[in-house]
């Protein structure tokens, strides 16, 4: 067991796990803030789509990375609050506004990618968030490698996570934020703002979902592709489920489903002889089975994906 | 005067995306009359072109049926582009273990295999709404990932062409091929099914007991038990009929186009046909319209990519933009046209 090339290897897995999960743990926090909240949000690929092609364009254009990472934060909330208001204000089916959602962000992403660097041969690169390892706890043996000589993304996502966890545990605001995905008309006749909190969760939705995008192409990337974020929109709407909409099940969902896509990529590398297909297909099935398991004890908020117009009965 | 602003409105949606469409042509350098020559000519401009829209408006047509079945309903189907995966695999498996059949019995086998296989992948999220009201949102989504991923194993192991290093199925016997029906172009007999399907469905939905029941399952499902209709059996038979639709696009896809089965038979048709069914409002005509109309927006934006160079991916954009608008437009267009106050109460 003290073999020191298979602790390496360990480590170095458990590093991967972990950086492939922030992403994921990111986006999957803020849609976990909408959903409790009473707004199914498919087009979270379309957020962290436009986070991660704003983040890039504005971290290329100005070599700044702090500025790339607000813009990044800034197009995902932007995506978000147009979701909302389909879904709040025009009472629109959520779940066709979020793949319309997806469609337009996968083109204008493709065609601005293009207008800008399409004539050159030159691959567009923009700068990569360094690593910052933290005093003294980077050198805690496997932990120090594994958690703290990471980038800022990755202490983001931990540090929200709690935060997240505590805001909806011990606050105010988290409870009406259930209460409004609860039974909204209760929620509205206790005096909640029901549209006021859905828009605030959307904000919090976009905000961690540009996020999650500029953790991508700015947090390790560090240039952008065609839809570079590949379905880990959609990924991060298994995380959801599979943490039970509950910020530490997010985290954990999601670095569980980061460490079978190191797994494969190890697995590729080795030669080993099962298709790739087996492994890509492992979070969908494992949420199918999730939520066969949950009949009868649903975590689902009731007014999940319903519109909620006061002026109706 | 209510139709008429209903009419006003989707003009200036129409208006809008033409704006978009212009100002993204502008952005790209690219001269707009010449864009737009290179659409119209692409699309319209030859029988080549024509029947390019309709080859691509087939698969549209056929998902779009089954995902407005889904959706009269209230089985909200996203996983029609897992259920044309497999609807392709299984006819594309039949093909495979039954070559020496004659094209007269091969084929119908072929296509009821392909619908018989989407139809049950998509049975069972209707399944589980129908018995534990699980939602068919996500199991649907799911069920796309896993279903693209299976005819990835498939065609890398048990389906797989010996004979070539790329994931690729045998090529299916001649008899497994659907007629042409203009010679020089692609366009295939799928078209004839999809269009007979349409009518299909119009007479099922609209003048028989088992499509009024769906769609009062899908219109109010508590009043439906309290008539004495069972939710349970038409939400399950909504899901499959809905995914046998796909399925058939799927090997319609095969059988017409390919001749094998191959990992990109779909390049988002299934998300597509969900669109198709929205602009369609669900009614077979609208339905066979709304396809050819996005067929065409492909078809013609590929033309424009040769000639003008102006990437495809602003069918995407004109796509994405118009459904949004529509989403918004009983709201937005309050403010546009003041007496529209009232509508949609």
């Amino acid at each position: 067991m003290t073999d020191p090339s298979f602790v390496a290897a360990v480590t170095a897995f458990a590093a991967a796990a972990v950086r492939m999960a922030t992403p994921l743990a990111l986006a999957g926090l803020g849609e976990t803030y909408s959903e409790r909240s009473g707004i199914l949000n498919i087009g979270l690929e379309a957020i962290m789509l436009c986070g991660a092609f704003a983040g890039f364009i504005v971290a290329n254009l100005s070599g700044n990375l702090a500025l790339g990472i607000l813009a990044a934060a800034a197009a995902g909330l932007t995506v978000s609050l147009i979701h909302a208001f389909l879904s709040v204000a025009c009472g629109a089916d959520q779940t066709i506004a979020g793949l319309a959602l997806n469609f337009l962000a996968s083109g204008i992403t493709s065609y601005a990618f293009l207008i800008r660097f399409g004539k050159t041969t030159k691959l567009a690169q923009c700068p990569v968030v360094p690593p910052l390892p933290i005093p003294v706890l980077r050198d805690i043996p496997f932990f120090g490698a594994v958690l703290f000589r990471n980038n800022i993304f990755v202490y983001a996502a931990f540090v929200l996570v709690a935060a997240s966890a505590i805001l909806f545990r011990r606050s105010e605001w988290g409870t009406s934020l259930d209460a409004v995905g609860e039974n909204p008309r209760a929620a509205d006749s206790a005096g909640i703002d029901v549209a006021r909190a859905r828009y605030a969760a959307a904000a919090a939705n976009g905000l961690l979902g540009g996020l999650a995008g500029a953790c991508l192409t700015l947090g390790s990337l560090g240039f952008f592709m065609e839809n570079v974020t590949s379905g880990r929109g959609y990924i991060a709407l298994v995380v959801v489920i599979l943490g039970r909409r509950k910020p530490l099940g997010v985290l954990f969902a999601a670095l569980l489903l980061g460490a079978a896509d190191a797994l494969q990529f190890r697995a590729q590398t080795m030669g080993i002889d099962i298709p790739s297909q087996v492994f890509i297909m492992f979070p969908y099935a494992a949420t199918v089975l999730v939520l066969l398991f949950s009949i009868g004890r649903s975590s689902e908020p009731s007014a999940l994906g319903q519109s909620f117009d006061r002026s109706r009965r | 005067m209510k139709a008429l602003r209903n009419i006003a409105s989707y003009i200036l949606i129409a208006l809008a995306a033409a704006l978009a469409s212009a100002l993204a042509i502008k952005a790209v350098g690219s001269d707009l009359p010449k864009a737009a020559l290179g659409f119209f000519r692409g699309a319209f401009g030859s029988t080549y072109g024509v029947s390019e829209v309709l080859v691509r408006a087939t698969p549209l047509i056929l998902a779009g049926l089954g995902v407005s079945i889904g959706f009269s309903s209230g089985f909200f189907n996203i996983g029609a582009e897992g259920q044309i995966y497999m609807g392709a695999a299984a006819g594309t498996a039949v093909g495979l273990v039954l070559p020496g059949l004659p094209a007269l019995l091969l084929l119908p086998l072929a296509l009821l295999a392909g619908a018989a296989a989407g139809g049950l992948w998509s049975a069972v999220p209707g399944f589980l709404k129908a018995r534990f009201g699980l939602s068919e949102t996500i199991n649907t989504i799911m069920f796309n990932y896993i279903a693209v991923n299976v005819i990835g194993i498939l065609v890398r192991t048990v389906l797989k062409d010996p004979n070539y290093p790329l994931p690729m199925s045998p090529e299916l016997p001649e008899a497994m091929s659907l007629p042409i029906l203009a010679q020089g172009t692609r366009l295939h007999a799928g078209l004839i099914v999809a269009l007979l399907a349409a009518l299909v469905v119009y007479f099922l939905m609209r003048e028989t007991k088992i499509g009024f029941s769906m769609r009062a399952v899908g219109k109010n499902p508590r009043a439906a038990r309290v008539a004495g209709i069972s939710v349970y059996g038409n939400v399950l038979l909504a899901s499959f009929l809905s995914g046998a639709l796909a399925g058939t696009a799927g090997i319609g896809e095969v059988a017409g186009l390919h001749h094998k089965l191959l990992e990109g038979i779909s390049p988002g048709f299934g998300y597509l046909a969900i669109i198709v069914s929205l602009l369609g409002r669900n009614e077979p005509a609208g339905i066979v319209v709304s396809s050819l109309g996005i067929a065409a927006l492909q078809v013609g934006a590929m033309s424009m990519q040769r000639q003008a160079g102006v990437p495809t991916s602003i069918s995407w954009i004109v796509m994405g933009l118009i459904v949004l608008l529509i989403l918004a437009r009983k709201r937005v267009f309050r403010f546009l046209l003041p007496e529209a106050g009232e509508e949609g109460q």
